[in-house]
């Protein structure tokens, strides 16, 4: 290239297309897939209800990319294992990958994808696995009939999907605007969204959307936006899915040679609700206002939280903001979509709601 | 032309030249010992792993919080020492011996006056950077391939072959294994591959190799810092090194293609940015060295 040759710094031409047409192209690719808007039929609100209602879903296969942003400090014992570590509880502090395999109710795989480690929750018929590569350990248990039966059906089955459409519509309505929002490609599927909303405007919730796959009918994506805010706090969005029914090897596992391997007859620790399984009376659970700003109290005074647990109790207390008032003093726990406030005599205020509705149920309660 | 064409077919042009230009340059590489004593250090990684492993109690074998990776699955299988060596390497050592290799090609031959007596010869000046780029990928591999094939042999000795457990709990037999091994040496190759084209940008910018080398590894380990500080998360996709760890994910099951594929094109971007900056400013520049 004569040209180059007599006038060099036009050779910086080259880098720089190279610079153009890679940024660019990324850039493209990127907006692109963000905004195309889909043209497809309009929907109503109840009609795509009806939609997720007679979804039928033989087999799912994806990745799954989950990110939680509350707005919450950073707790020792949540922040502990980083977004590497594949561990469960990142979960609630990270943005995480994780792959899914669906092949009906009882064939189920998840499998959450950390740097050079993985954590599966598999479901095979009678079998639940949880499989960590971190520690080379998977918990078995069985699932017996007794288990299955535990979750009676309700007895008021709706009809037709349109009933059960009609009434999840009115269940909702009187807290919660229901409507469609624009439709987005997700995944590189056409999607409706739906849009909730909720009516309270005491509530953090700014709206919760939810796409809904245009033909196949299920949900590819759930964001919560809390209120004022276009930035979300919780998203989880396929990135990739396929609805071929997937092969029933990825539902077969063999612990391998030489992992730990602990027989398990409660629940796995993953699928344990953090409270204690008691009715909530029992625990002093009672529920202050309804729909959207429902406030949970919970009744404490519990002598069991003693020892090392009671160590990472204070630990955690001691991350969090002083709070007092007319109502007496605690410790609060404020995020972008809830606040969660500790009394120093031990009762639990939790809710959707700023921290002053807390400060206010206190007050009723004491 | 640009220099990528160049490098993508590095043969054209007379049939014997160019591969004796590229065969003399991979020995003189070989032939430094500064070169082999680095091949030396990284292959010493392995088989302290292999043989601290050994040495403690079985009962200890688990890996605690911070622990390398696959520190656990050694004692079940050898070819974790290669894994396990290869995920503690990746970090420094490893580009430490591309960024010494990619210091010495053009800053080097320039520091000791050599640079002009290869251009005197009738090579053209994209073809030298051609095969200076092709000495440096052969190098990331063979630099890869010598940690991974010492930590499979030192490994096989002292634990045993076997079926391989994948992350995600499967076995595969070991014939498969030893494949996926080779992919991803292969996959850090690549990764290595893009941190040597600006290393090669960066050697053509001084006469320094010793400047050009710290300078790549500053490059490196500033990727690493930036890449684990979440405050910044939305720039993590696009630095240098952020896929590097993905090799992990060919050892699912199945194997998670598209963070690899998203390696892949992260490190073509790469290459293709600094090898076209490298050729512009070689190209340009006096050599009066």
């Amino acid at each position: 290239m004569p040209v180059m040759n007599s006038r060099p710094a036009l050779r910086w031409l080259v880098p720089a297309a190279a610079v153009a047409v890679v940024v660019g192209g990324g850039a493209a690719v990127g907006t692109l897939a963000a905004t195309a808007e889909p043209s497809l039929p309009p929907r109503t609100a109840q009609q795509l209800l009806v939609d997720l209602q007679t979804a039928r879903l033989d087999g799912l296969s994806g990745t799954v990319v989950q990110s939680a942003d509350l707005g919450l400090p950073n707790l020792p014992s949540l922040a502990g294992g980083g977004s590497g570590t594949a561990d469960i509880t990142s979960l609630l502090t990270d943005t995480n990958q994780l792959r899914v395999w669906y092949s009906g109710p009882d064939k189920t795989r998840v499998a959450l994808m950390g740097t050079l480690g993985e954590t599966d929750v598999i479901r095979n018929g009678k079998d639940l696995w949880l499989w960590s590569s971190k520690e080379n350990k998977a918990v078995h248990r069985t699932i017996s009939d007794a288990d299955t039966k535990a979750h009676p059906l309700p007895s008021d089955l709706p009809m037709t999907p349109q009933e059960a459409a009609d009434r999840a519509l009115a269940a909702v309505d009187p807290t919660t605007e229901v409507t469609v929002g624009r439709s987005a490609t997700i995944a590189g599927r056409d999607a409706y969204e739906l849009v909730l909303a909720p009516r309270d405007k005491a509530s953090l919730v700014g709206e919760v959307r939810i796409a809904i796959d245009a033909a196949e009918h299920v949900p590819l994506r759930l964001e919560v936006f809390p209120k004022g805010s276009d930035q979300t706090a919780f998203q989880i969005a396929f990135t990739q899915v396929d609805f071929a029914r997937p092969d029933d090897a990825q539902f077969r596992f063999n612990p391998p040679p030489g992992a730990q391997v602990d027989e398990s007859t409660g629940l796995p620790e993953a699928a344990k609700p953090d409270t204690a399984p008691k009715t909530p009376e029992d625990a002093g659970f009672t529920t202050v206002g309804e729909g959207w700003t429902t406030v949970a109290v919970v009744e404490g005074g519990e002598d069991g939280e003693a020892g090392q647990e009671g160590d990472q109790a204070a630990q955690v207390l001691s991350m969090l903001t002083p709070v007092s008032g007319a109502w007496g003093s605690g410790h609060l726990l404020s995020g972008r979509l809830f606040s969660v406030l500790l009394s120093d005599d031990g009762t639990v205020y939790a809710g959707l709601v700023a921290p002053e509705r807390l400060y206010e149920v206190a007050l009723e309660h004491k | 032309m640009s220099a990528v064409e160049v490098a993508a077919r590095p043969a054209t042009g007379g049939v014997g030249v160019p591969f004796r230009f590229l065969r003399s340059e991979l020995s003189l590489i070989a032939r430094r010992r500064r070169n082999q004593a680095g091949l030396a250090v990284l292959a010493a990684v392995p088989i302290v792993i292999a043989i601290a492993v050994k040495v403690a109690s079985p009962t200890s074998a688990g890996g605690g919080e911070g622990a390398p990776q696959f520190l656990s699955s050694i004692s079940g299988n050898g070819l974790f020492v290669a894994l396990a060596a290869l995920a503690l390497e990746i970090q420094l050592f490893l580009p430490i011996a591309v960024a010494a290799l990619a210091g010495d090609a053009v800053a080097g031959e320039a520091n000791v006056g050599t640079l002009r007596y290869l251009l005197t010869v009738p090579v053209h000046r994209t073809r030298l950077l051609a095969v200076k780029y092709a000495g440096i990928v052969a190098g990331a591999f063979i630099a890869t391939a010598t940690v991974a094939g010492t930590g499979l042999v030192a490994g096989l000795v002292l634990f045993g072959g076997g079926d391989v457990t994948l992350l995600s709990g499967t076995t595969i037999g070991m014939g498969e294994g030893l494949l996926r091994l080779l992919a991803i040496c292969l996959y850090l190759t690549a990764c290595l591959a893009a941190l040597g084209a600006v290393g090669l940008f960066v050697s053509t910018l001084t006469e320094q190799p010793m400047g050009a080398t710290i300078a790549i590894v500053m490059v490196n380990m500033l990727s690493w810092i930036l890449g684990v500080i979440p405050q910044i998360d939305w720039l993590h996709p696009y630095l240098l090194t952020h896929w590097w760890e993905n090799f992990g994910d060919l050892l699912r099951d199945p194997v998670a293609w598209d963070p690899v594929r998203h390696g892949l094109l992260s490190a073509a971007a790469y290459i293709v940015i600094f090898l076209s900056a490298a050729w512009a400013r070689f190209g340009a520049r006096d050599v009066t060295s």
